[in-house]
């Protein structure tokens, strides 16, 4: 048996402390211990994900590798496993998390400057909280994990946040917790149901396989699940906790809010909503589509209303979640695999776009003193390559080539309409998307400055830290089997179960 | 053979009735009482353990008293939170340092003692009495207005209380013949009747006082707020589980309410589904609104109780099933970490008002940085109240849900969950005040050793518990098995 992705969970949760301390002792050993540890993080999630692109050819659907199992709790007929595993669709998920956890260090060392020594730890409960969402595969291990991610951004929000951040920090925890424990009891209600009782996935998707479990019990899990997940993704009309979160967030948690934590629930509806509930999930399929198209085309044209830089871009996270829960259930209508492959390729794109856009956004608000579009002016001039930065993230986030956000939409894109007809207006939302980013471009890069404003540029440090969103987008164009080629199994796999 | 029970009992009847000797002969050592009733209580503890492993009921016991695991879990619980309280209040009651307060909670722990183990309805309620009086006077303890109201609150409504109980009890013995409670719930089922029905509903009502039941309630947020905050400590996590107990003992087995009225309405399952949805409602939406730490954790605790009835739902719902093994073992285990969680919050509120002379939430501003480790030990409490993972009130209140999640009393499930996240609103408040919100002053407040103590045990147990449950989770399902 494996350790691997045990260690992937553990080494962020036992350096927590570490960090606290290293920091308290330390400003800089801190920062850099943290360094150290999140690059160690990410070597072995690259680690995890190498293993699973390599296998993926090879690898029947349906299969989770470097799995560990062992028993938890068991009483009379109750049994709990602790039970890891990946694929192709959590594989990619757990590279970026770690990625931007590493990026969210390097960005914080300037933006954060009090209770540094309680931040840089909650960062690393964050990391162990999300590598065990990812790689759970048992429904109350994945929720007991899902659960402790709220705890720190709770604090993240509350603590280094904007004016009103004790607001919207106790908004973020209210919605999200109502949410998943909706989810939970669907969980439980499903398991309670069940011929032979049992949480972990792999088995209820046996069982499915087998048709053992009766489709009527999928309906009301499915709905429950659902709750939980849109709030996460958000789907409209859950989603009014996250520009009030982003705004009042600093710009790195922001990075981790919309890079990690909105992924949280895309993974919750492929994994769970269609990988466990199938039956229910292709019966309803057209509403999930529906409503995924909705988010796509209120996000777009909210984003188009927004005057604060950080809002914007907050309405894009919901824009381009919405095509990840389009593209899965464009998958199950029409069968077409590009959908699932494309949902999971937005997922990767959009952490790294959105994520360089936002902490961008904390730099400009650094050296500006707003983020205010109509008040920035001129950056073209004054602040040349933050400007340079801000155009290649916003075609990055709009999904212009060479970045393979254009991929991945249009993979998404091309299975909505092979689903349906009417699924074409889709085409539309990345022209809404271009439009208001172009408008933002115009607005403060090509306008003239200001005289007056004294502003001072990125240094050539934090370009190079920039570069490391957006370099791997214009790899992925090129080299986009590595998200797909193992992604492949996984879409298979999910479009086969109903 | 051992006979460890009677060396319990022999202990803690000696520690009440020769304690206040230490007054008489003036010792100077204004702690002593504390220290030998804390020994005490820890060799209690001991032998109830060894007790629950080698289980010999004593001859002199008769029929009146059991041997089960469920009377030892029940044991440890209330005689550990009343050492708890015994610990903390070497600090808390220094300026009184009266040798009867400590006599007074001895006596308390005894009749819990044997109110855990008690099979028969007229030990059931010398045992409720032996532990209640003590109670009364210990709420009035300080002297103060407020105590004294609390006191005299208390007593009116606990006597009021017993007095159900013993009428019920007179009605079980006149209907049966038998003041046994095997032989009273075999005949109450066996010729069920309209005054059985009757006597049904008034040990729900006697019991459901101390339960802190809806609408049985409303004494407790009184007489929490006005008693000395260690003294509602061991009103919420200790007295309060004895009703539960009780509850379990008498109640679970009684069916006779449908056999007496045909109609499918009128169900034990649906009167403990009805109760314990309004129990947690009330208790939570009532826990939003106060300004009051003390007023809070009261409300907080009686929205506890509500999700303890949920084993008595499945129970009552379908006897024997595995739902009703999990609700049951659910119960047992949340009583357990109440026990805890609720301990560990109450005594954080002792020491905030023990220090700052303050229970208003205001006092709360900022409280990470003035009272680190009371304000980590509130917040962990809080979470595990709520029932965040992976802390202990996470599990047992998971295994509630799970146990009617699918069935008829799905709405109850629902219920349960959405109160839990209601629930969240008014506990991140608090932790919202005490970290993110600044506070008046950021000096350092002491933390007094003996209460530092017992945080780490109880926080220790709390996230303990929580990542290990297996354990615990075994004692309570073994206790329960016997029920079934």
């Amino acid at each position: 048996m494996s350790y691997v992705l045990s260690l992937l969970i553990a080494l962020p949760l036992v350096a927590a402390p570490f960090v606290y301390l290293a920091t308290r002792a330390d400003r800089r050993l801190g920062i850099y211990a943290s360094l150290a540890i999140s690059l160690v993080v990410m070597a072995v999630a690259g680690y995890v994900f190498w293993q699973v692109y390599a296998q993926a050819p090879s690898l029947a659907p349906g299969t989770y590798l470097l799995q560990e199992k062992y028993s938890w709790i068991s009483f009379s007929s109750f049994g709990l496993n602790y039970f890891l595993g990946v694929d192709g669709l959590s594989s990619p998920l757990l590279f970026v998390s770690a990625l931007l956890t590493v990026l969210v260090i390097i960005g914080s060392r300037r933006l954060i400057d009090h209770h540094e020594a309680e931040y840089y730890s909650l960062i690393f409960l964050f990391e162990g909280a999300i590598m065990g969402v990812f790689t759970s595969l048992n429904l109350i291990l994945f929720y007991i994990f899902w659960e402790i991610v709220l705890i720190p951004m709770f604090f993240f929000i509350g603590v280094w946040g904007g004016p009103r951040r004790k607001y919207a920090a106790l908004k973020f925890i209210i919605f999200t917790f109502a949410g998943s424990t909706i989810m939970l009891l669907g969980f439980l209600y499903f398991y309670m149901g069940m011929p032979s009782p049992s949480f972990d996935i792999p088995t209820i998707q046996a069982m499915l396989q087998a048709h053992e479990i009766p489709v009527a019990l999928e309906y009301l899990p499915l709905l429950a699940s659902f709750i939980g997940f849109a709030v996460k993704l958000p789907l409209v009309p859950f989603h009014t906790w996250l520009p009030d979160a982003h705004v009042e967030a600093p710009s790195p948690i922001s990075v981790l809010l919309a890079g990690v934590l909105l992924k949280m629930g895309g993974y919750g509806f492929l994994r769970v909503s269609i990988g466990l509930f199938p039956n229910a999930s292709a019966q309803y399929a057209w509403v999930f589509l529906a409503l995924g198209l909705f988010s796509m085309f209120y996000g777009a044209v909210a984003a188009l209303l927004q005057k604060d830089l950080k809002k914007m871009i907050a309405f894009t996270s919901i824009n381009h979640m919405g095509f990840v829960l389009f593209g899965a259930y464009a998958t199950l209508i029409s069968g077409n695999l590009l959908g699932i492959q494309g949902a999971i390729f937005q997922m990767f794109t959009h952490a790294l776009a959105v994520g360089s856009l936002f902490m961008l956004s904390g730099y400009i608000q650094h050296q500006a003193g707003t983020r205010e579009i109509p008040l920035l002016k001129g950056l073209g001039t004054t602040m040349p390559r933050t400007a340079a930065i801000l155009v290649l993230g916003s075609a990055a986030a709009m999904g212009l080539p060479p970045f393979s956000s254009f991929l991945a939409e249009f993979m998404v894109i091309a299975a909505g309409i092979s689903a349906s007809a009417i699924a074409a207006i889709s085409v539309l939302v990345p022209v809404i998307t271009a439009g208001y980013f172009l408008w933002m471009i115009k607005k403060t890069v090509l306008s003239p400055a200001e005289a007056g404003h004294e502003t001072h540029d990125m240094g050539w440090s934090d370009v190079g830290a920039f570069a490391v969103y957006l370099v791997p987008l214009v790899i992925l164009i090129i080299a986009s089997y590595l998200i797909l080629t193992p992604a492949l199994p996984v879409a298979q796999f999910l479009r086969g179960l109903p | 053979m051992t006979d460890y029970f009677t060396i319990t009992v022999a202990l803690l009847a000696g520690a009440g009735l020769f304690l206040p000797l230490l007054q008489v002969f003036r010792v100077r050592n204004e702690n002593l009482a504390g220290y030998v009733l804390a020994l005490i209580l820890a060799a209690a503890m001991a032998l109830i353990g060894l007790f629950t492993l080698y289980p010999s009921t004593p001859s002199w016991a008769g029929s009146l008293l059991t041997s089960d695991q469920l009377g030892g879990l029940f044991a440890l619980v209330t005689v550990g939170v009343t050492l708890a309280v015994t610990i903390v209040s070497f600090d808390f009651q220094k300026s009184t340092s009266n040798p009867v307060y400590y006599s007074l909670l001895a006596f308390t722990a005894l009749g819990m003692v044997l109110l855990a183990y008690s099979k028969d309805l007229l030990m059931l309620f010398v045992s409720w009495e032996l532990m209640s009086l003590p109670t009364y006077v210990l709420a009035g303890f300080d002297k103060k207005l407020r105590s004294n109201e609390a006191s005299v609150k208390y007593a009116i409504i606990g006597a009021m209380s017993s007095a159900v109980i013993l009428y019920a009890i007179s009605l079980a013995y006149g209907l049966t013949g038998s003041t046994q409670i095997s032989a009273v719930v075999a005949g109450f089922t066996s010729n069920p009747s309209a005054l059985a029905g009757v006597a049904t509903l008034l040990f729900v009502a006697g019991f459901g006082f101390k339960m802190s039941i809806v609408p049985f309630h409303m004494w407790i947020p009184d007489a929490y707020e006005g008693a000395p905050t260690t003294i509602s400590t061991l009103l919420a996590a200790a007295t309060k589980k004895a009703g539960f107990i009780a509850a379990i003992r008498v109640l679970l087995a009684i069916t006779t309410l449908y056999a007496v009225t045909k109609s499918p309405l009128f169900t034990m399952a649906n009167v403990f589904a009805v109760l314990a949805v309004l129990t947690m409602t009330v208790g939570n939406i009532s826990a939003l609104t106060q300004k009051s730490m003390t007023r809070l954790l009261a409300y907080s605790s009686i929205a506890q109780a509500g999700y303890m009835l949920i084993g008595f739902v499945a129970f009552a719902n379908a006897p024997g099933s595995t739902a009703a093994t999990l609700g049951l073992t659910g119960t047992v285990f949340h009583v357990i970490n109440h026990a805890v969680m609720k301990g560990a919050a109450f005594l954080a509120a002792a020491l905030v008002i023990l220090q700052l002379k303050r229970a208003d939430l205001g006092a709360y501003n900022g409280l990470g940085k003035r009272m680190p480790i009371t304000a980590f030990t509130l917040a962990v409490a809080f979470l595990g109240l709520a029932g965040v993972p992976p802390l202990s009130g996470f599990w047992s209140k998971l295994i509630l849900v799970l146990s009617v999640a699918n069935g008829p009393y799905g709405w109850v499930a629902l219920a349960a969950i959405l109160n839990s996240a209601f629930s969240l609103g008014y506990y991140a408040w608090v932790i919202k005040r005490m970290y993110i919100d600044d506070g008046e002053s950021t000096e350092r407040v002491k933390e007094p050793f003996w209460f530092v103590l017992v945080f780490a045990i109880l926080v220790g147990l709390i996230i303990g518990i929580g990542i290990f449950p297996q354990q615990v989770i075994n004692f309570a399902s073994n206790a329960v098995a016997g029920l079934g």
